[in-house]
């Protein structure tokens, strides 16, 4: 599905054939074009690769040699750095933290916005539509517009510094998109399941949960994936409404290491590898998943 | 009867998202539009009333409309270049079969990082020591351009600009992909015979087919573009010297650091009223064009 399968088409930067061109020769030019390509493309894709690998590079690097040359390629390949930032410098907890926020939001978003996305595509009730613009309203408005006023508001409910505040601000911040994105899924499918479903006696709830809902399964797939991505990746949320410190995730406890004048960048490193490590795992693993999530949500609602 | 049933059934389905939104998202909002009316200092349980104040001393601070060109220098940088870097990407992965899954693994990676990572090692690349961008400067002869980027207030707005560019190209380069995808290939080559050179080809070939998801991406860079915070936050926070304060970052200084929370609230509410017509618009235009090209 990710593969292209198509001839190859025209070249954008390339001038026109000239009139008379023989077979041989268009396809020599092609060929270098072809070259012309892939050796931009590699320039390019080693451009944007070279700041992850300067993070890769430094985590592995001994002590000293991060004194010598901070941000330099590494020449001995050394775990020293990482363990002593997955024990001394506590990214055990912040790893476990971050996990703490990232699952039951991602489960919660899930949950929440497939039954919203139902409700909004197929099941018809007064005020659906306006309810819809409200919650999708969510995506538009900044998200520092209403940070101020949820602080104090959490505080007030007892919610601010707990997981269980922090989880329900993470769901409800990607349950806007979520909605959207479940919502365009599920219009694609044909009315004829749902009539034939309930000629057959099968309740409301049936259709939902037993015809409906296996037929979206790679839609709530994409939307997990990218769900936990943002999840696990959100910054302010914890930031802001976590302040303690008992319940730091990977992020803020980052963020919290490059504050004072003498930043210690070993430890730094490593901390950036082993949030950033799980991220690219998954993303590799994923990756088409999680591309096409982004293309179908992007260009279906 | 089944539409009792439907109705019923959606209402509960319905209940938790709104829930959700009524009490994380529209109850902080209408607060926001109380704070923007009260001087709140955080602490105290009722806050006076001091009507417009918050709105008149908004337009009266300079600071404002330094943060609000920074802004608007952002959202047009940050949305044209990762447009355009993504399409010219893009078009050169069009058509190559050969490593295109690495290659798009690459470029779509700097997309999943979390920010507060990029922020921190493009804080190395712009280390106005042993950096890696003023090392590769010097090497190559230009050691006279190095200086410290996230310091000096004429280029910090920029290098946070071109960090953030770079997270966000990705994007635009899967979008752009599947969108060429559909583009009528035999259209293109058809041009090509006429004599249409590169550009044209471009402009009146391929960009008119693949407009709706033109328009999308450009509706949604540009969202993002009025809310930036979280970069800059991290990468600067605002400095120096203000010189990368944008209304989001300004507001939260004022907010949390000088405990004028009635005024950075106002202060947020701004970029909202001025964002909000354009992802409107823009959506709008987007909507007619993907009608247009299905014929519904």
């Amino acid at each position: 599905m990710a593969t292209t399968t198509q001839a190859l088409p025209v070249l954008p930067d390339l001038p026109p054939e000239p009139r008379g061109a023989t077979v041989h020769r268009v396809s020599g030019r092609r060929r270098a074009g072809l070259a012309l390509r892939h050796l931009l493309l590699i320039v390019m894709s080693v451009t944007t690769v070279i700041p992850v690998l300067l993070v890769v590079s430094t985590a592995l690097k001994t002590d000293a040699e991060v004194k010598v040359d901070p941000f330099g390629l590494f020449t001995s390949f050394s775990m020293e750095s990482i363990v002593r930032a997955w024990t001394e410098g506590q990214f055990s907890d912040y790893l476990l933290n971050s996990v703490l926020l990232a699952v039951p939001s991602t489960v919660l978003i899930i949950v929440v916005s497939t039954m919203a996305g139902y409700t909004f595509a197929r099941l018809p009730f007064p005020g659906r539509t306006l309810l819809f613009y409200v919650v999708v309203l969510g995506l538009l408005v900044p998200f520092f517009t209403y940070m101020i006023p949820l602080y104090f508001q959490l505080r007030s409910m007892g919610l601010l510094d707990t997981l269980p505040g922090a989880v329900l601000v993470l769901t409800s911040t990607g349950t806007s998109f979520g909605t959207f994105f479940m919502r365009a899924f599920f219009s694609d499918l044909p009315e004829e399941l749902e009539q034939a479903a309930r000629i057959d006696g099968c309740s409301e709830w049936r259709i939902f949960t037993s015809v409906m809902l296996p037929l979206v399964s790679s839609g709530i797939g994409s939307l997990a994936v990218f769900t936990f991505i943002s999840t696990w990746n959100n910054f302010l949320v914890p930031l802001l409404y976590l302040p303690g410190g008992g319940y730091r995730p990977l992020t803020t406890a980052l963020y919290a290491f490059t504050g004072g004048r003498s930043i210690d960048i070993a430890p730094l490193a490593a901390g950036t590898l082993i949030t950033i490590l799980p991220i690219i795992v998954l993303f590799v693993v994923l990756q088409k998943q999680v591309t096409a999530g982004f293309i179908s949500g992007a260009v279906k609602g | 009867m089944t539409r009792r049933a439907q109705r019923r059934l959606g209402v509960l389905l319905v209940l938790p998202v709104v829930a959700l939104t009524v009490v994380f998202f529209l109850l902080p909002l209408a607060n926001a539009l109380v704070y923007s009316v009260v001087d709140f200092d955080g602490v105290s349980s009722n806050p006076p009333f001091v009507g417009l104040a918050n709105f008149r001393e908004m337009f009266a601070d300079d600071e404002v409309w330094h943060a609000l060109s920074n802004n608007a220098i952002w959202i047009v940088i940050g949305t044209v270049a990762p447009i355009a870097i993504g399409l010219l990407i893009a078009l050169l992965l069009w058509g190559v079969e050969r490593g295109s899954v690495l290659y798009r693994l690459c470029f779509f990676l700097p997309y999943v990082l979390p920010g507060i990572a990029i922020g921190i090692v493009w804080g190395w690349i712009y280390d106005p020591v042993q950096g890696l961008l003023n090392k590769t400067l010097a090497a190559v002869g230009l050691g006279s351009l190095a200086r410290g980027w996230l310091g000096d207030p004429r280029w910090a707005l920029y290098a946070v600009l071109v960090t953030a560019i770079w997270g966000a190209t990705g994007f635009a380069v899967v979008i752009f992909i599947s969108a060429l995808r559909n583009v009528d290939v035999e259209l293109v080559d058809a041009s090509r015979i006429d004599g249409a050179a590169g550009p044209a080809r471009l402009w009146y070939v391929i960009l008119p087919q693949i407009m709706p998801v033109f328009l999308m991406v450009l509706t949604l860079t540009l969202v993002g573009g009025f809310s930036v915070f979280d970069i800059i936050f991290i990468m600067t926070g605002g400095g120096p010297a203000d010189a990368t304060n944008v209304i989001g970052t300004y507001s939260y200084t004022q907010a949390f650091q000088l405990s004028r929370i009635g005024y950075g609230t106002t202060l947020a509410l701004l970029i909202t009223v001025l964002s909000v017509p354009f992802a409107v618009a823009l959506n709008r235009l987007q909507r007619k064009l993907s009608l247009q090209g299905t014929g519904a």
